[in-house]
């Protein structure tokens, strides 16, 4: 369980907030999105998070410990994050980098290949579907490859809550369905996840709590049924659009529409 | 030290220093029998001593006499290649006293050879070295002959020259770019004094200074005195043109070969400057 | 792999003896093993056991310390072109050194100690510089305050060697070349203290490395601190460069060269790289400075101007291997 409870981040010389008073609370066995426009917010909330920004204000907790009481390490050990951006600087092979995510519970002089270690490796493959990419290097993979790839390092973690920041970016249509779909099961199995995501759609067919973010303060916070609306959403985009309701979907469904409607000759 | 006392008795007029020019204790020697000499003017000094026999080793710049060039050529005499000189088996080695190579003098002394530093700026160290290298290698008669023959040499261009009337000051130009001069420190304007001329920067201690080209067109020499190299290429430089010295042809070129190295053909060399200076001086 | 890592280990043994072995005197074969049974006469003992031997000894420190100092660099900087003595430690030494010359202090010992002072304190500059504009840790600005301090380290060494007497200059600019001619017991054992306290160190740090190589948000998520664990391992490594440059003098190349080598042979994975870094880099310095000394004796080449000509042809074609 991860919960935000007052958060307020603000980044040296800038004349507003990044976030201002942010509260929720991302359940266990669920998945929580974090919506909202470009410059939001979004990302300083995972970078709040893993401590990259400092807090104004309030208190980020994890399993009801505050973060800033912990060491990077056993944070890392509860809560796996995949970042926004991330490129190794030297090439390595994929399976050394999925191994990677045992980094937080290594002994001193270990690489956490341990028997427990190895076990969590293979399934956090099995459960991405990277095997086939294991022997190839980082920078030899497709972007999707990558987002992959990343998300069994964070399943190798075997940590608690998994936070994703756009864990969607470079995946086709099929790869994102798989990819959600993984991020469920997951949640099903008992793990906290938090998706910030700007795929409105995905986010409301797979996720349990949607979490509205419009300027670093939550616009609005529920079920995407609640938060999914028109008269929100457009107040937030600022760009007209209309949510429909198809029954075989069973989720709402954003559909932007065009200002300026083009003649057709 | 039993050497200190043998030189007392031998030369009670003459203090003998009992260091070498890098500050360390002399070493007493027999007499050796294999001597590398690092530094060309202390080879002249060992030829001319009658030690050339016993000579196994010199530098790369080592040129005089010609029998020298029959001895192995062991590198550079700066930083010199340790293991090549331990190399040649010798019990002495006659180093060039410098910072850079006082390691080299440790590890020699490491290695169970005697050695003795010394550095030649000026003649009176020419007449130190010499006697000095003399009682090391157990030739101090001829060693002696040596230098009362230098200074015999140089005596008599005292002498000749100062008959003459003029005292022309000299620039010496030793390197064009920085423009360095020599100063009153090196044996070089010890022997243009002697050669009756006078150092137009002989105010100045060092033996190498650099100097600005103004100072030199302010103090208006009436001789240059430069290498083969340099000498020449004056008369076409319109810097150099502005000098009175360049424009009315009195640019003279010194025999490096004979006059760059303080060693025993410095009465020789001070006879080529006084030819120099004063044509028709010394027949 | 191993099989590569054994012909590592094996040319390092081979090169080792033939430093050993080799040099301007030419030993009679087998001299050597007399000389190292305890026997052979005297010369050819001074020469193997008081010449060579702590020339060998140095050079063998010196290249693992360039070897795993670059290595660590170029994982904390994220750069390929990162080499020991980018943080200011090269334009910080000879400053140091040169300005020692120039006073008259040529004394061995207090020449290494004003390189390895003034080294240090420009590595502190550099990272002085980079915290005051805010971003601490960050590469970007800690490489752009080594190019500054080391360019205002030029400029300063140039006008030292205009001003100062020919003999301090000429000293001043060997000592900057690289060169284990000096080489003693006595420096093999302080540089060997020094490699023993930080080896172990960065070895330690290394898996930090493999996290930070991923950029310092992912380094956050794996749960290495990325401001504290990169600052550590530039200070170390830095460290670890100023002491080989109070050894010997600047030697380019191997800290920059060693790294790609050593990734090339065993992968990224940083605790193995630092390792093998160390074990290439003695090979190629015991190589180098064996050359330095045989190429053109008994004339001795400048140490870093072989490890480049030596560095450069092997950088090529490992380029060209890993397109």
């Amino acid at each position: 369980m991860i919960e935000w409870r007052d958060v307020s981040v603000r980044y040296p010389r800038a004349p507003t907030p990044a976030l201002a008073g942010v509260s929720f609370t991302a359940m266990p066995r669920s998945v929580t999105a974090v919506v909202g426009p470009n410059g939001s917010g979004k990302s300083t909330l995972v970078r709040a998070l893993l401590r990259r920004v400092p807090l104004e204000r309030g208190r980020i907790l994890v399993n009801g410990s505050d973060v800033t009481a912990m060491s990077p390490r056993e944070l890392a050990q509860r809560v796996a994050v995949v970042v926004q951006r991330e490129e190794p600087a030297f090439p390595m092979r994929a399976r050394e980098y999925v191994a990677l995510g045992r980094t937080p519970h290594a002994s001193a002089w270990g690489d956490g290949g341990d028997r427990r270690g190895t076990a969590a490796i293979e399934e956090a493959i099995a459960q991405a579907g990277v095997g086939s990419l294991l022997d190839r290097h980082t920078d030899e993979l497709s972007g999707g490859e990558w987002q992959r790839l990343r998300l069994a390092r964070a399943i190798a973690q075997e940590s608690d809550a998994i936070v994703l920041d756009e864990p969607t970016t470079f995946l086709d249509v099929a790869h994102e369905m798989a990819a959600f779909e993984l991020l469920t099961d997951l949640a099903r199995r008992g793990r906290t996840v938090l998706a910030v995501s700007h795929q409105l759609n995905l986010v409301s067919r797979f996720a349990d709590q949607v979490v509205l973010l419009h300027r670093g303060v939550v616009a609005a916070h529920g079920a995407p049924d609640d938060v999914m609306r028109a008269s929100v959403l457009e107040a937030v985009y600022e760009w007209p659009l209309v949510v429909s309701r198809d029954p075989a979907i069973g989720a709402p469904t954003l559909v932007p529409l065009r200002r300026t409607v083009p003649s057709r000759e | 030290m039993a050497a200190i006392v043998l030189f007392a008795c031998a030369a009670p007029s003459e203090r003998v220093p009992s260091v070498d020019d890098a500050g360390d204790p002399l070493p007493a020697l027999a007499r050796p029998s294999r001597i590398v000499s690092l530094n060309p003017a202390t080879t002249e000094i060992l030829f001319a001593s009658g030690a050339g026999d016993r000579v196994v080793g010199r530098t790369h710049w080592d040129g005089w006499p010609p029998e020298v060039l029959d001895v192995p050529d062991l590198g550079d005499g700066i930083r010199p290649s340790i293991e090549t000189v331990i190399g040649a088996r010798p019990d002495l080695v006659v180093l060039y006293a410098s910072g850079e190579n006082r390691d080299a003098a440790r590890a020699l002394r490491a290695a169970g050879i005697a050695v003795i530093s010394l550095r030649i700026d000026r003649i009176v160290d020419f007449e130190r070295a010499a006697t000095l290298l003399g009682d090391a290698v157990g030739e101090p008669e001829r060693a002696r002959a040596v230098v009362d023959s230098v200074r015999a040499t140089l005596e008599r261009v005292r002498v000749a020259a100062a008959a003459r009337r003029s005292r022309p000051t000299v620039f010496m130009l030793s390197w064009e770019t920085p423009l360095m001069t020599i100063g009153s420190g090196s044996f070089l304007s010890e022997l243009v004094e002697i050669a009756g001329g006078r150092n137009v920067f002989g105010d100045l201690a060092g033996p190498s200074p650099q100097v600005a080209f103004e100072e030199v067109l302010r103090r208006d020499p009436d001789f240059i005195l430069g290498r083969p190299e340099t000498a020449g290429k004056l008369g076409a430089n319109a810097r150099w043109r502005g000098l009175p010295a360049v424009r009315d042809g009195h640019v003279l070129v010194m025999d490096t070969v004979l006059v760059g190295r303080p060693g025993v053909r410095l009465g020789e060399a001070a006879v080529s400057i006084a030819r120099l200076l004063h044509p028709g001086v010394i027949p | 792999m191993s099989g590569r890592l054994a012909l590592l280990i094996a040319t390092l043994i081979a090169v080792s003896i033939a430093a050993l072995a080799l040099g301007p005197v030419a030993l009679h074969p087998g001299e050597l093993w007399r000389v190292l049974a305890g026997g052979a006469d005297p010369v050819a003992r001074a020469i193997v056991l008081d010449v060579r031997a702590p020339r060998v000894a140095l050079a063998l420190l010196v290249g693992a310390a360039l070897g795993m100092s670059g290595a660590v660099l170029q994982g904390a900087l994220r750069n390929p072109l990162a080499e020991p003595y980018l943080l200011g430690v090269s334009g910080g030494a000879a400053v140091g050194a040169v300005m020692a010359v120039s006073i008259g202090w040529n004394e061995p010992t207090v020449l290494s100690l004003a390189a390895f002072v003034g080294a240090l304190s420009a590595v502190l500059l550099v990272m002085g510089i980079a915290r005051a504009s805010g971003l601490r840790a960050d590469p970007r600005m800690l490489l752009m305050a080594g190019v500054v301090v080391g360019a205002f380290a030029n400029a300063a060494i140039m006008v030292l060697l205009a001003t100062a007497p020919a003999e301090a200059a000429r000293g001043a600019l060997w000592w900057m070349m690289g060169s284990l001619g000096s080489a003693q017991w006595r420096d093999v054992l302080r540089l060997a203290v020094v490699l023993a306290l930080t080896g172990p160190l960065l070895l330690h740090w290394a898996r930090d490395l493999d996290a930070l190589a991923l950029g310092h948000d992912a380094a956050a998520a794996l749960g290495v601190a990325p401001e504290t664990a990169s600052r550590r391992l530039y200070l170390t490594a830095s460290l670890l460069a100023a002491a080989t440059v109070a050894a010997a003098g600047l030697v380019g190349f191997v800290g920059l060269l060693v790294p790609h080598l050593a990734r090339a042979l065993v992968g990224s994975r940083h605790r193995v790289a630092l390792a093998v870094s160390a074990l290439a880099g003695s090979t190629l310095v015991v190589g180098a400075d064996l050359a330095a000394r045989t190429a053109r004796a008994p004339a001795e080449l400048p140490l870093g101007a072989v490890t480049a000509v030596v560095g450069v042809p092997f950088f090529l074609s490992l380029l060209r291997r890993m397109r």
